[in-house]
């Protein structure tokens, strides 16, 4: 007796030649003219000028100085350390030795700056337009369809999610409307991309805003090269010295079983 | 056929280049790209990283065995698909000129392309690279050295420099120099048994064969220890182990027992006479075993160089006389 009477709507087919189908492909389509979008408005990475790169690098020897220091005998090391910690505390290897101890100035008047954020609003301008625009044309053309049924039963809280646009209160959660289709597809493609582009495109969202996420990326705020100088040679002082070939002899004789 | 020249050996023999670039007429058939308009070329074509790859290794061994017209079409090739100012394409470029260079004239100038390359761009380290290494070619090491230091001023994580630099110093007897470069090596890569190995053999050679050449020669033997200890079986590890073993054994003898216990400068005592004897006789066992092994043709035992098993032989042999009389 509970039952609760199943609803059956009467759909005609042709609401899956004409709706269905065509906000999947369009939905597709646009993934990957937004891919090919973004390669031909990527800018190539800019170079890094000679000092700055000097900077970078004598900076990474001095952390593998640190790192790796078990290769080194302890004279050659007491020797590396100090000329190196000397070098790092006055500054030797900065990329603009002037700056030392002055405050950073204000990004927004850093070309460089300036340049890294032109690409990230290339990427969302990208993002944003055909977005916009297909969600119109949804609107415009398929809102208020009731375009399928989904397999297998929800509940209720997924009424707003996949009936958005069609204003019926009794309606079975399981009847998906055109435009919830479409935020469907919207989320949901990646793989289909991972499959047609290849698993590095940049046709979905989603994935642009992971790219997004880590250290705020250009917008984070860099570090002063000389503090980063500072530090490194606070550790590499700490440093405890061992040497690997300590003993090499007997750990040698020891596997040989001699 | 293409695997080969997607990941050429390291070291290459001459009959393999010649191999490899008589492969050039097959290779340079394959058609990249496609007949078709622009937009659509991009779809039809079946342009892969692995076909311009194949190519340039294509070029580097037709460059090796003399042959001017595979490896000018190789060139053409890439010239054309990654545009004149590649940095790779300039080097590529350079390195054919050389290649084909007359005289010393024309080599001179190549130098002189180089140079106003990095005139305009001094960020360039392929053409820097390429640059020290057409001096070592024309036989101006001290040049070379300079470039290097140069580079290596701006780069200092460019272990290929710094191994390259060390070679240079060791060629002019600059022992400390070559030590310290293939130190910066190590750094850089710690666990390179080669490296370790060769930093053994400069450290023997470099130690003088007077008395207080003790603490040089320990420490080779110990730089040839750790090269075995992260890679069996390496045959220079224990070939200069057991060379390093036998005169660090004449030598412990003469030195006073006073110099035994006293740890040089923070650095590691010497080891006993008991353990470097015990490492001579493995290494000499061992290195038997492989000279052994690799002329059968054991399999498991045929990577060896066979100009380094022929050496082993004679040192293993010499050493078997000499016990015989």
């Amino acid at each position: 007796m509970a039952q609760p009477v199943v609803q059956t709507i009467h759909r005609d087919p042709a609401l899956f030649y004409w709706i269905l189908l065509p906000i999947t492909i369009v939905m597709i389509l646009t993934g990957i003219l937004r891919h090919y979008a973004m390669i031909l408005l990527q800018s190539p990475p800019k170079k890094q000028p000679l000092p700055k790169l000097r900077e970078a690098r004598a900076l990474m020897r001095g952390i593998n100085l640190r790192n790796n220091n078990a290769v080194l005998s302890p004279s050659s090391f007491r020797a590396r350390k100090a000329v190196t910690i000397q070098a790092f505390k006055e500054g030797a290897f900065l990329a603009d030795p002037d700056a030392k101890g002055k405050p950073k100035g204000n990004p927004m008047t850093d070309p460089a700056m300036m340049e890294g954020m032109m690409g990230m609003m290339k990427g969302n301008v990208a993002m944003m337009v055909p977005q916009t625009l297909i969600m119109g044309w949804i609107n415009a053309f398929f809102s208020g369809f009731v375009i399928m049924k989904l397999p297998f039963p929800l509940t209720p809280q997924f009424k707003s999610m996949l009936q958005s646009g069609v204003g019926t209160r009794d309606l079975d959660v399981r009847w998906v409307s055109s435009l919830s289709w479409y935020f469907l597809t919207l989320f949901g493609l990646q793989p289909v991309y991972n499959f047609i582009l290849g698993s590095n495109n940049s046709a979905s969202q989603m994935s642009q805003q992971m790219a997004q996420m880590p250290g705020a990326g250009p917008m984070g705020p860099e570090q002063d090269p000389d503090k980063l100088f500072n530090a490194e040679a606070e550790n590499l002082e700490v440093v405890e010295h061992h040497w690997v070939l300590e003993g090499v002899e007997d750990r040698l004789l020891a596997r040989w079983g001699m | 056929m293409s695997a080969e020249l997607l990941y050429p050996p390291p070291q290459i023999s001459p009959a393999d280049s010649l191999r490899l670039s008589q492969q050039a007429p097959q290779v340079l058939k394959i058609s990249v790209s496609s007949s078709l308009p622009y937009p659509l070329s991009l779809l039809t074509s079946s342009e892969t990283p692995e076909i311009w790859t194949t190519i340039e290794n294509l070029l580097l061994s037709c460059l090796r065995t003399g042959d001017d017209k595979s490896a000018r079409v190789c060139l053409d090739r890439l010239t054309e698909r990654f545009g004149e100012t590649n940095e790779k394409i300039l080097v590529l470029r350079g390195m054919y000129q050389e290649a084909f260079a007359e005289d010393n004239k024309a080599l001179e100038k190549s130098l002189e392309r180089y140079d106003k390359i990095l005139e305009e761009d001094s960020t360039l380290m392929l053409v820097r690279k390429r640059r020290a290494a057409l001096l070592k070619s024309m036989s101006r090491p001290t040049n070379a050295i300079t470039t290097l230091v140069d580079l290596l001023d701006v780069s200092p994580t460019d272990v290929e420099a710094w191994a390259e630099l060390s070679e240079l110093y060791f060629a002019q007897s600059l022992y400390s120099q070559a030590i310290y470069c293939l130190e910066e090596v190590l750094l850089i890569t710690p666990n390179a048994w080669s490296v370790h190995a060769r930093l053994g053999e400069i450290l023997y050679i470099s130690s003088p064969s007077d008395s207080n050449s003790l603490k040089g020669l320990v420490e080779s033997m110990r730089r040839f220890c750790r090269s075995i200890e992260l890679c069996d079986d390496y045959l220079r590890g224990y070939y200069g182990l057991k060379v390093s073993t036998k005169r660090l054994l004449s030598e412990l003898q003469t030195v006073s027992k006073s110099a035994l216990s006293d740890p040089q400068n923070g650095d590691l005592a010497p080891p006993s006479v008991k353990t470097v004897e015990k490492l001579n006789e493995a290494a000499t066992r061992k290195l038997a075993e492989i000279v052994r092994r690799s002329t059968a043709g054991e399999a498991g035992w045929e990577g060896f160089d066979p100009a380094e098993v022929h050496a082993t032989r004679e040192l293993v042999n010499k050493d078997t006389q000499t016990i015989d009389r």
